[in-house]
């Protein structure tokens, strides 16, 4: 893990034009500003990496939040509408040709994301089903992106490149002060963070008895995502949405830690995120050499498929590994015959507040139950 | 009642371009009017309408289909990876030389291809047409993206195209005329008359593979079938305005609340909703970016119809989830 991590972040110091052995990394690091190969790492390769980490970080981070708030392990920023609301509060300036202050620059993707999020979460109603919740999110995240294109229809052809490029997510000419206008965010969503990380692990047990161990669902899930769009707001400011990590990161987290528990999961979720992002990067900046691509489009080719790959191998394991103990304990009354034939509409599927305590990605799929969102055969 | 509506949505698309009172509209109709307007209204306004119609036709029905064939309420032509996939497949051909957009017979053919591999892409994924429908509407919805992914990174590698391709990832109407609309009525006709030819064995399969079966029917053939019409009339919606959004997902809704659920009427009438539905919102949305180009004096702000029908649509699904608490979706 932390091995991988490292030949990532080496990669993408050392690999490009020019290259820098790493051996001398060390030495093209002190040398600060007197040698190319010193100026080069430090002004440019560096800032990236630095800033290619806190974005994994941040969005794996919420991609986690999410998942274990909405017990539903396709809950991330894209499908829930909160990163394409900040993708619009981030174009709307450019295109309007505002200009803003540092200062206050993530605050539009800020407001944006929180526009697209609590649209959302107030559309679907705070405790309906998980897939209730994210049709609804794509339905958000759907007019947002319309809302997108008509400003990206009145950007002229310069703006437009770059634009898309942005929406994208990408990494490349980004300098320390991009860097150092995420400090402040970060440092009022990490404490935020770990305090709602032992909260998370009780909403996992589903709406009912989190309520009976004294958590108020409705609120701790609205908190949840507030954490959650302030950790990807800033983000997006900066270098885009970089697509479906918040989702990929999360099922790496728990697909290697089985038996952990939402607190591990979320520092474990944190650590893949920045490693996705990374070593994305470096294809992102070396595959079609002259031309930089943005990392946003290699983490979802890739990610959307592995995740979707994980989640269902992690359904099938976990399933077969739990049956003997969960399965008896409660499918019995829960289990539908999945895949009805009459005409008739089909029998009522499980209520998800008491059916859905499995679907976060947690202990049993109950083969044969239609979770709504997990590959349960 | 309807073809009255259908009728007076004509109408109004027709007057709601800049600078032409319905007067003059009428004159020219009428075989008067001065070259210039004779020119605006012949060559401009009416493929632009006709192909607003068709397209919406064109789209409802695919989405009638698709529902009643896959069993599965949510099942339009965005969230099964058809649309994103017609998409894929015009900005590829585009991409590489193989077709361009003044040429439209061959977007239609990648658009078609495209959509097929979409929907291909989610059968493989859904576990081969079983399972149940809000499973199958999510998996559509990440089919949907890892699609949109890649038209993406082919747009990144051709920059030049983007001018040209984002307003038609949006959907609109601006700029059709008539060999679009020589392209498309053909194309409509042939795949409509085709799907309400199935009209019988969908409804069959509305009710379920069991009684299907037992009524003779074989359920895999019929929905082979319906999901290949499917697929050709949204890539030829698609290959004439673009993804126009939840056209193919709501106005079947709406087709089955108003029609009932007997597809031989139904089929029709969604043809005939769909085409209300967008001619309609292609007219608000051309009345809308005159009020606001004049409320913000600037010319370039030309809402897109797509624009207006992913709004709409999103806010209409937003209701159809909300209003069946019953049923988790």
């Amino acid at each position: 893990m932390v091995a991988l991590l490292a030949v990532s972040s080496v990669c993408a110091l050392s690999l490009g034009t020019p290259y820098v052995p790493p051996h001398r990394l060390v030495g093209a690091l002190l040398d600060g500003d007197t040698t190319l190969a010193g100026i080069v790492v430090t002004e440019l390769r560096v800032p990236r990496l630095v800033l290619a980490l806190l974005a994994g970080a941040c969005l794996g981070a919420a991609g986690l939040v999410l998942q274990e708030a909405l017990r539903n392990p396709l809950a991330v920023p894209e499908m829930l509408g909160v990163s394409s609301g900040a993708a619009l509060g981030v174009a709307a300036p450019l295109v309007l040709t505002l200009s803003l202050p540092a200062a206050v620059q993530p605050l539009p993707a800020l407001g944006g994301a929180a526009l697209g999020g609590g649209l959302t979460l107030l559309a679907a109603g705070l405790g309906r089903s998980p897939s209730a919740v994210l049709l609804t999110g794509a339905a958000v995240a759907a007019a947002l992106q319309a809302a997108l294109l008509v400003l990206m229809v009145m950007a002229d052809q310069l703006d437009l490149q770059l634009i898309y490029r942005y929406l994208l997510g990408s990494l490349s000419a980004r300098t320390w002060d991009d860097v150092a206008g995420l400090w402040p965010w970060l440092l009022v969503a990490a404490p935020a963070l770990v305090l709602c990380a032992p909260v998370l692990s009780v909403m996992r047990l589903g709406d009912e008895d989190a309520e009976a161990l004294g958590v108020r669902a409705q609120r701790a899930r609205l908190a949840a995502l507030a954490i959650a769009v302030v950790l990807i707001a800033p983000v997006t400011a900066v270098c885009g949405p970089v697509a479906w990590v918040g989702f990929l990161a999360p099922h790496l987290a728990r697909w290697f830690n089985l038996g952990a528990g939402a607190v591990r999961w979320l520092s474990w979720s944190v650590v893949w995120g920045a490693v996705v992002v990374t070593a994305a990067d470096v294809p992102a900046r070396l595959a079609l050499a002259p031309v930089e691509t943005p990392v946003g489009a290699w983490t979802a080719l890739l990610g959307v498929p592995a995740g979707v790959a994980l989640m269902r191998s992690g359904g099938r394991g976990r399933a077969r590994r739990a049956t003997a103990d969960a399965a008896a304990v409660h499918t019995a009354p829960q289990t539908v015959p999945s895949g009805s034939v009459s005409g008739a509409p089909r029998p009522e599927a499980p209520d998800h507040t008491r059916g859905g305590r499995d679907t976060g990605g947690g202990t049993a799929p109950v083969p044969g139950e239609p979770t709504g969102t997990e590959d349960a055969r | 009642m309807l073809a009255v509506l259908a009728l007076l949505c004509a109408a109004v698309e027709l007057v709601a371009g800049r600078g032409m009172s319905p007067g003059v509209v009428w004159d020219v109709l009428g075989g008067g009017g001065d070259a210039t307007e004779r020119h605006i209204l012949l060559q401009l306004r009416l493929p632009r309408l006709l192909v607003a119609l068709g397209a919406g036709a064109c789209l409802a029905v695919a989405g009638l289909v698709l529902q009643s064939a896959l069993r599965n309420p949510l099942a339009g032509p965005e969230v099964t990876g058809v649309t994103p996939g017609a998409v894929l497949g015009a900005v590829t051909a585009t991409a590489l030389g193989l077709a361009g957009w003044e040429s439209p017979l061959a977007v239609v053919l990648a658009a078609c291809v495209g959509g097929c591999a979409g929907a291909a892409l989610l059968w493989l994924l859904a576990g081969r047409g079983r399972g149940d429908a809000a499973q199958t509407a999510v998996h559509g919805v990440l089919v949907s993206a890892v699609l949109g992914g890649l038209t993406a990174m082919v747009l990144l590698v051709e920059p030049g195209e983007l001018g040209s391709v984002v307003q038609w990832l949006v959907g609109t109407t601006e700029g059709r005329v008539w060999q679009h609309w020589h392209l498309l009525w053909p194309w409509a006709l042939v795949w409509g008359a085709a799907a309400w030819l199935l009209a019988g064995p969908l409804t069959l399969l509305r009710c379920g593979d069991d009684i299907a079966l037992a009524a003779g029917l074989s359920a895999r053939r019929a929905r082979t079938l319906a999901l290949l019409c499917a697929v050709a009339l949204t890539a030829g919606a698609v290959a004439a305005v673009g993804a126009l959004g939840f056209v193919g997902l709501l106005v079947p809704h709406l087709a089955v609340a108003v029609f009932g659920a007997d597809l031989r009427a139904g089929l029709p009438g969604a043809a005939l909703l769909g085409a209300v539905v967008v001619c309609g919102a292609d007219a608000a949305a051309q009345l809308s970016s005159r009020l606001l180009a004049g409320a913000l004096d600037s010319e370039r702000l030309t809402l897109p119809v797509g624009a207006l029908t992913a709004c709409l649509g999103a806010a209409l699904l937003l209701v159809v989830v909300r209003r069946t608490p019953s049923r988790t979706f």
